[in-house]
């Protein structure tokens, strides 16, 4: 069963002077599994679309269901975990511990399920259990942020939603967010993220949903977003749509250092 | 015009931060500042506008030793610092009441207080935003009320401290267009970032590495130093695949790394010209 959103509308401060439509007639299916990325420039509405998927907002027309269910429910809740760019924002227990164990507690889950929740949830995000009992707010910023991820996979949710969640971390924090939320998507856990950072992202983005002014302007796999030239795109990515621009036949799907390197030489093979 | 003799400083709960550390900033240099978390930047970002104090060695910041009280009102007026989250600069109801709360506290005249406004309103390009709150300003325009805050109290040297990591690319792009703007005009700028694309034409980059200089010259050198993946540093991707490509005998010069269409542009030259 998937995430689905039919003819979904959404305005700002509806029935208002300051009344802006956020989103327009978007048609969405997300499956379990899949590592999705929503790109878009500012003021696209990305975050809103992400705030829809936990009942956070209620469409103006269409239809959102997360199995089904009203995403509003307590089982659709339980089911969509949510992590927003500042994490120290959502923090707020004493301890590490507590923070973790604050939403399965919530849900009833019994204190030694809970508990193994805990480890459960530290484990995949590779915190220390030496970090359980610390002070959620004397941690860095890319602690914070897997204190953030492990409480929303202490639901062990179907869906996790991430907005932005590695800026502000240096490159080695972000790396390690990247490859923990790699092996979330390979337990079969469906990875939906907001980023502007493509550079990071894009090699495990499987599908692609891109929002130009409120509506989808593209919808597909990575390859074929690289083909048909959409942007957003990583660096190199960029590099090869100039060069192709210039009317060089480079393959247009390239976008890492290495498989660059070997494009590059395979043209200066042709063109001498 | 700042220089750091020996500098050492701990935070109260015993972590070494900066660790006997020698600096020296001159005038109109625009300073790149690179380094994991946790590797002292802002650390020394504080030790240069006055906000901390070494705990050995000593900050002088045009002559004035930052540890002497009697000296920090011309310290401020000297240098400004801009922080990564504009929502927690603000201090005033309007754009125009926040800028000015920085001249008034260095008891600028009122008229002089009014001109300096003015002046940091036209250079970030914000006056049509003057009677807004800055809490309902986007995320780049707030950090742009950040830096004019500060550019009100006229320093002659601005520190940024992360200020476009929080930003979406295009409002990154359009703070650091400004502070550029900035530098060529004379100011003397230090700017911290993990973002390394941001400091292709720096005069000089500082790589810092647990509370110390580990690496230090301009973009070029610093770049292509093997020691920067293990400092956990993360190259640009075109200068990595300039880097690549040179050692296949595919020599794209510095400047053409800058921008994936400059870089096509030095493909195609090279390429179509044999």
């Amino acid at each position: 069963m998937p995430i689905i959103l039919e003819n979904v509308s959404f305005s700002y401060s509806k029935k208002t002077p300051l009344e802006t439509s956020a989103l327009r007639e978007i048609n969405l299916r997300i499956e379990k599994g899949e590592f999705v990325g929503i790109l878009g420039e500012k003021g696209a509405g990305k975050s809103t679309l992400t705030k829809l998927f936990n009942g956070m907002f209620k469409p103006e027309t269409g239809i959102v269901r997360v199995d089904g269910l009203d995403p509003s429910s307590r089982e659709a809740k339980r089911k969509v975990g949510m992590v927003f760019q500042q994490a120290a924002d959502q923090l707020f227990c004493k301890t590490v511990y507590e923070e973790i164990a604050f939403g399965p507690l919530n849900f009833g889950y019994s204190k030694k399920e809970t508990e193994q929740r805990v480890y459960e949830a530290i484990e995949a995000v590779s915190l220390d259990q030496t970090e359980l009992s610390r002070d959620p707010f004397s941690l860095s910023g890319g602690e914070m942020q897997r204190v953030a991820l492990a409480s929303a996979l202490a639901l062990r949710p179907d869906y996790l939603v991430l907005d932005e969640p590695i800026t502000g971390l240096d490159p080695i924090g972000k790396k390690d967010i990247l490859k923990t939320l790699n092996r979330i998507k390979e337990k079969g856990t469906a990875v939906i993220t907001v980023t502007h950072n493509l550079k990071g992202f894009f090699p495990l983005l499987e599908k692609i949903v891109l929002l130009r002014e409120g509506r989808i302007a593209f919808q597909g796999s990575r390859e074929s977003y690289l083909k048909k030239g959409f942007e957003p795109l990583p660096p190199i990515a960029s590099m090869m749509k100039e060069l192709r621009a210039r009317g060089l036949p480079v393959n247009l799907t390239v976008f890492t250092v290495e498989d660059a390197l070997e494009e590059i030489m395979r043209l200066k093979s042709i063109l001498e | 015009m700042i220089r750091l003799e020996k500098v050492s400083y701990s935070y109260p709960d015993g972590t070494p931060a900066l660790k006997n550390l020698n600096l020296v900033i001159k005038k109109g240099e625009f300073i790149g500042v690179i380094g994991r978390n946790g590797s002292g930047k802002s650390t020394l970002a504080l030790q240069l506008s006055g906000l901390l104090k070494p705990q050995a060695g000593k900050v002088m910041i045009r002559g004035m030793d930052t540890r002497d009280p009697s000296k920090l009102p011309e310290i401020r007026k000297f240098v400004g610092i801009v922080f990564q989250n504009p929502d927690t600069q603000f201090v005033g109801r309007t754009v125009e009441e926040d800028l000015a709360f920085g001249p008034e506290n260095l008891c600028f005249s009122p008229m002089e207080i009014r001109k300096c406004v003015d002046m940091a309103l036209a250079e970030t390009g914000l006056e049509k935003y003057r009677h807004r709150s800055p809490k309902t300003l986007s995320g780049g325009q707030g950090q742009c009320v950040a830096l004019a805050g500060v550019l009100a109290m006229r320093p002659e040297c601005l520190i940024f401290d992360e200020v476009t990591s929080m930003l979406d690319p295009e409002s990154g792009i359009a703070v650091l267009k400004t502070i550029k703007k900035l530098h060529r005009k004379g100011k003397t700028i230090v700017y911290i970032t993990h973002n390394l694309e941001e400091l292709h034409d720096a005069d000089r980059i500082i790589v810092m590495e647990k509370g110390k200089i580990m690496l230090e010259g301009e973009p070029e050198s610093v770049f292509s130093d093997i020691s920067l993946e293990t400092l956990g540093l993360d190259l640009p991707s075109l200068i990595e695949l300039a880097e690549n490509l040179k050692t296949h005998g595919v020599i794209i010069p510095w400047e053409k790394t800058a921008s994936p269409q400059s870089f096509a542009e030095e493909i195609c030259q090279l390429f179509l010209k044999t």
